[in-house]
């Protein structure tokens, strides 16, 4: 989990545009969508386009909020449990408190923020694992909400102007898709083109060579996990939106989901590489393969669990990939530049 | 952003490809076209609906038409939804769904409706406006009055039982509790629940939590198990803590998950319907109404494999449920 | 003695949480439910022991919830067409290596991230016993339960093997030196390899024995109960991951001692067990084992800081 890290890899900033994780991720991508639309029955229609999008928000959601969080070297479990946590308080803020949806809405995004802010106190303050930290928050928020709701209360028939949010569409896209563009596209920005983005980072390959630099760590974790449980509770009202019911199970399993997609979308798991828009292509290949194979006439029956299965074949294929372009730059002479010999010489038991 | 570029051409031109291969056929059945069916377990991995599931794929033998069969891995409520809205688009004639979530999955089933989809529910029921039929094999009510009825029959109307459930947040399950709990206050007054635990649909921890019942209340005279994997799980703990006879286990769960311990006396008796039955019934009721054969109004249908079963409003009847006991167990092999 | 702080910590709360239920629950301590309960917390403490290894280890295994339902289901398949006892038990215990033997050589061959590995495990293992068996029970041969002994010579046998394993890995772990590689390795990966350890091939060790545990344990949970359930094992993987933590296991690696494990197993198996004897209804027990998990965490934060 905490390996050494090896500094900035000469493997990935160097290599190619056409050898880098992101561009195989997106032929994988084509792949899957020319196979399934050969092989599929009404694949590539419209309203199954939306389909996809609209089933993969909440995940996207909070696999682009996991991204920076492990480029940091560190991870959430917890994401999904607050998923849950928010889903059932801003039930009970609307219906028993009487908030109307807006405002209930904000709160929900107000409570999410404050159980990121719970793992970000006992992680960035008291250097907490934070494997452990929100393995521990994971059962601990779902435990809430079951407490809050005696696992019984569900919360439904939300007003029409809500659950448009989930079903509605807005400009040609599903109502929530532009929640995702926005989280994206405003990610993207933070991550790739802003020093913060930088610092993350940095602290992903070295929190102590950060803290030497002069870089706040703490306060830029801090900042990870809060944003991690603020679009936690945003997932938690697009998933309420869409489904119409808000109950203690929501968004259950949800992490793992997550994870799965930023590291098939090339982050490394110990943090220090990784970008956003390769967490989306990881996510969309996973919604797509789900999707295509329940369209399969030969594969309908067994979807669910092939489509779990070559998730998990593709997730190991991916990382054996990652390995490609270092084994190829090994063959190359070696580099002059004096960083990357010394790197080479104290990386190979990591 | 230089290098995404190529990346986004990339994948709008695979968009694009793969949007323009596939013909935008409407998906109104036509009558005499081959008749498509996609039937919906709560979940799957449940031995529940494998014998549902078989009896369902003989009906579409029988009847010549396409089953589907999928539904989420786990009992994951918001799954069935999205794959509900898999089918709207994916053009299937008939859906056949057992609701994990009744109020969440309406949403998705009145959409189905809205395009033309024909919608029937079975095992457990959806919103009545979301669906034409629901193939109820037992209502809440029969389940939680019969489990009721039957533990106190068992325990001479006074004692304290205890309840194993699959999670907190099974809806179903906790409608049958609901159902219970008024049978027994109105009925059945010298009876007192002691406990509610949750199993996660594991025997083996069913079996934990027996054990603990037993022990944290010894005057315990009954365990319920409401889902199938507790049934051996409670009665496994029974046996080893050697109460067979002294406290009862009663549930609902599959007979064969059950032969042994019926036989040897520790479950008493095993509630439930034939679910091949269930399956079978399923099938041709949706066959029926996506061909208007079975419309509104109807009071009897007629099964190939059940027979003449009785529909009462928009409700089709398998029948009462199976009070499955020591004398014949035996004969069932599902 | 301060060497010893953190295992001790788990220990007085262990200790405390038997003396409130002798006080408010005698009844916990009957004999029956305690050998029951003993019995069942067995292949658990097997497990937690491996993932405390592959903990110590600096690795993570979340696979073997999975690999405990693939390993029990294959044995009892096995067993249910016709064969011998100790074949049934030889396929769980082979199907736990081979498990074992793919992260390892993914891990420790390959060099990828054990979380992401054994993330994709998890779900292969899953899905894949969920396609070809769909969660029916898997009824076994009459003579298999509890080896063909009575019941309490059977459970004194699962609790023997599972305390008799717990104590031949504790020694090992202290006194053999491949046990100390495991510790070596998990503390520095460079002083390790310079002192002569080959970080890869004990990593490889490490999650081959993770698998081996996990057939094992497959076997002690088969052996309970005259079916198996494919499901089972759902969650375990965290139950494990939560003991070890507990007990004692630091997840920045080489440091935990296995007693530490047992302790922290039995803490959080007996908080399920506690609420029911206190009437408390159910729905706070998650929440209050997610406190405890971050109760562990942080005393060890405070401790480090200190």
């Amino acid at each position: 989990m905490n390996l050494p890290s090896p500094h900035p890899s000469q493997t990935r900033s160097g290599v190619r545009w056409y050898l880098r994780h992101e561009t195989l991720l997106a032929v994988l991508v084509l792949v899957e969508i020319l196979i399934f639309a050969s092989l599929g029955r009404r694949f590539g229609t419209a309203d199954n386009a939306a389909n996809i999008v609209r089933h993969s928000v909440e995940i996207g959601l909070l696999a682009l909020v996991m991204t920076p969080i492990i480029l940091t070297g560190g991870i959430d479990l917890s994401v999904g449990s607050v998923l849950g946590l928010c889903a059932v308080l801003f039930g009970k803020l609307w219906r028993d408190a009487g908030f109307p949806p807006w405002l209930a809405g904000v709160a929900t995004i107000g409570i999410g923020s404050l159980c990121g802010a719970f793992n970000a106190l006992l992680i960035a303050r008291f250097r907490l694992p934070p494997l452990i930290v929100t393995l521990g928050t994971f059962s601990l928020f779902r435990g809430l909400a079951e407490a809050v709701t005696q696992g019984v209360d569900a919360f439904t028939n939300f007003p029409e102007s809500f659950l448009f949010l989930g079903g509605g569409q807005l400009a040609g896209l599903p109502t929530q898709a532009w929640i995702l563009v926005i989280a994206a596209v405003g990610l993207w920005i933070t991550v790739h083109r802003m020093t913060f983005g930088r610092s993350l980072r940095t602290i992903g390959f070295s929190p102590e060579g950060a803290r030497f630099a002069g870089l706040p760590v703490e306060r830029r974790l801090v900042t990870c996990y809060v944003l991690a449980g603020a679009v936690a509770g945003v997932a938690a009202l697009t998933y309420t939106a869409r489904f119409g019911t808000a109950k203690a199970d929501a968004g259950m399993g949800y992490e793992l989901f997550a994870i799965t997609g930023v590291v098939l979308g090339g982050t490394r798991i110990l943090g220090g590489v990784g970008t956003i828009h390769g967490t989306l292509l990881g996510v969309a290949a996973v919604a797509i393969l789900a999707n295509g194979l329940t369209r399969v006439p030969s594969l309908m029956n067994i979807a669910g669990e092939l489509s779990g299965m070559l998730t998990g074949i593709v997730l190991v294929l991916a990382l054996a990939a990652g390995l490609v372009p270092s084994m190829i730059a090994a063959r190359r002479p070696a580099p002059r530049d004096s960083l990357s010999t010394r790197n080479s010489t104290t990386t190979p038991s990591a | 952003m230089k290098r995404t570029l190529p990346l986004l051409f990339l994948v709008c031109l695979g968009l694009i490809t793969g949007c323009s291969k596939s013909d935008s056929s409407s998906s109104s059945p036509a009558a005499g076209e081959a008749i498509t069916v996609a039937l919906m377990p709560k979940s799957k991995g449940n031995a529940y609906f494998v014998s549902c599931r078989e009896g369902s794929e003989a009906a579409a033998k029988d009847l010549g038409v396409e089953l589907i069969f999928d539904g989420p891995t786990t009992p994951d409520p918001a799954r069935q939804n999205e794959i509900i809205e898999n089918w709207i688009t994916l053009g299937v004639n008939v859906i056949a769904v057992a609701c994990e979530n009744r109020d969440g999955i309406s949403t998705a089933l009145r959409k189905a409706r809205q395009k033309g989809i024909r919608v029937v529910t079975y095992d457990s029921d959806a919103a009545p406006d979301a669906r034409e039929f629901f193939v109820n094999q037992a209502t809440p009510e029969g389940i939680g009055y019969g489990l009721m009825d039957e533990a106190a029959r068992l325990m001479g109307g006074e004692g304290e039982f205890a309840i194993i459930t699959a999670s907190l947040t099974a809806a179903n399950m906790n409608e049958w509790q609901k159902h219970i709990e008024a049978r027994r206050a109105s009925k059945h007054p010298g009876l007192k629940m002691v406990a509610l635990r949750p199993c996660d649909d594991l025997k083996d921890k069913a079996q934990a939590e027996a054990t603990t019942l037993m022990s944290a209340h010894p005057n315990l005279k009954l365990i319920m198990a409401i889902c199938s994997p507790a049934v051996p799980g409670a009665a496994e703990a029974v046996k080893q803590a050697g109460k067979a006879g002294k406290v009862q286990v009663i549930g609902l769960g599959l007979p064969s998950e059950n032969k042994g311990y019926v036989k040897e006396g520790i479950t008493q008796s095993v509630i439930l319907w034939k679910t091949t039955d269930l399956g079978y019934l399923t099938v041709e009721a949706a066959v029926a109404v996506a061909r208007s054969q079975l419309r509104p109004g109807a009071t009897s249908f007629s099964s190939r494999r059940v027979g003449e079963v009785q529909v009462q409003g928009d409700q089709i009847l398998l029948g009462k449920p199976f009070v499955f006991n020591k004398d014949n167990i035996e004969g069932f092999n599902f | 003695m301060r060497n010893y702080f953190r295992e001790l910590c788990v220990l007085a709360a262990l200790f405390l949480m038997l003396i409130l239920l002798a006080i408010f629950a005698p009844n916990f301590f009957e004999l029956q439910p305690l050998q029951s309960r003993l019995t069942a917390a067995a292949p658990k403490l097997l497990l937690a022991c491996g993932v405390a290894l592959v903990i110590v280890a600096r690795e993570i295994d979340i696979s073997i919830g999975s690999l405990f339902a693939l390993a029990g289901s294959g044995a009892a398949m096995a067993a249910a067409a016709g064969l011998s006892f100790p074949a049934a038990v030889a396929v769980a215990l082979i199907i736990g290596l081979a498990g074992g033997a793919i992260n390892g050589a993914l891990v420790a061959g390959l060099r990828l991230p054990s979380i992401v590995v054994t993330l994709a495990t998890m779900v292969i293992w899953r899905e894949g016993l969920r396609l070809g068996q769909q969660g029916v029970f898997i009824n076994l041969p009459p003579g298999t339960q509890w080896f063909g002994l009575s019941m309490a010579a059977g459970q004194g046998v699962v609790c023997g093997i599972a305390f008799g394993t717990l104590l031949l890995l504790a020694l090992a772990t202290r006194h053999l030196a491949a046990g100390r590689f495991i510790y070596a390795v998990g503390s520095d990966d460079e002083a390790a390899r310079l002192a002569g350890i080959s970080p890869r091939i004990t990593r490889f060790f490490v999650f081959l024995l993770m698998g081996f545990l996990a057939g094992m344990g497959a076997v002690l949970n088969m052996v309970q109960s005259p079916q198996v359930d494919p499901n089972s094992g759902r969650g375990l993987e965290l139950e494990a991951i939560a003991a070890a933590v507990v007990g004692g296991v630091a997840v920045t690696g080489g440091r935990g001692r296995l007693w530490g494990v047992l302790a922290g197993l039995l803490l959080l198996l007996c908080i399920g067990p506690a609420l029911t004897y206190a009437g408390v209804r159910p729905y706070w027990e998650k929440a209050i084992q997610g406190g405890i998990i971050l109760a562990a965490v942080v005393a060890d934060g405070l401790r480090r800081q200190r």
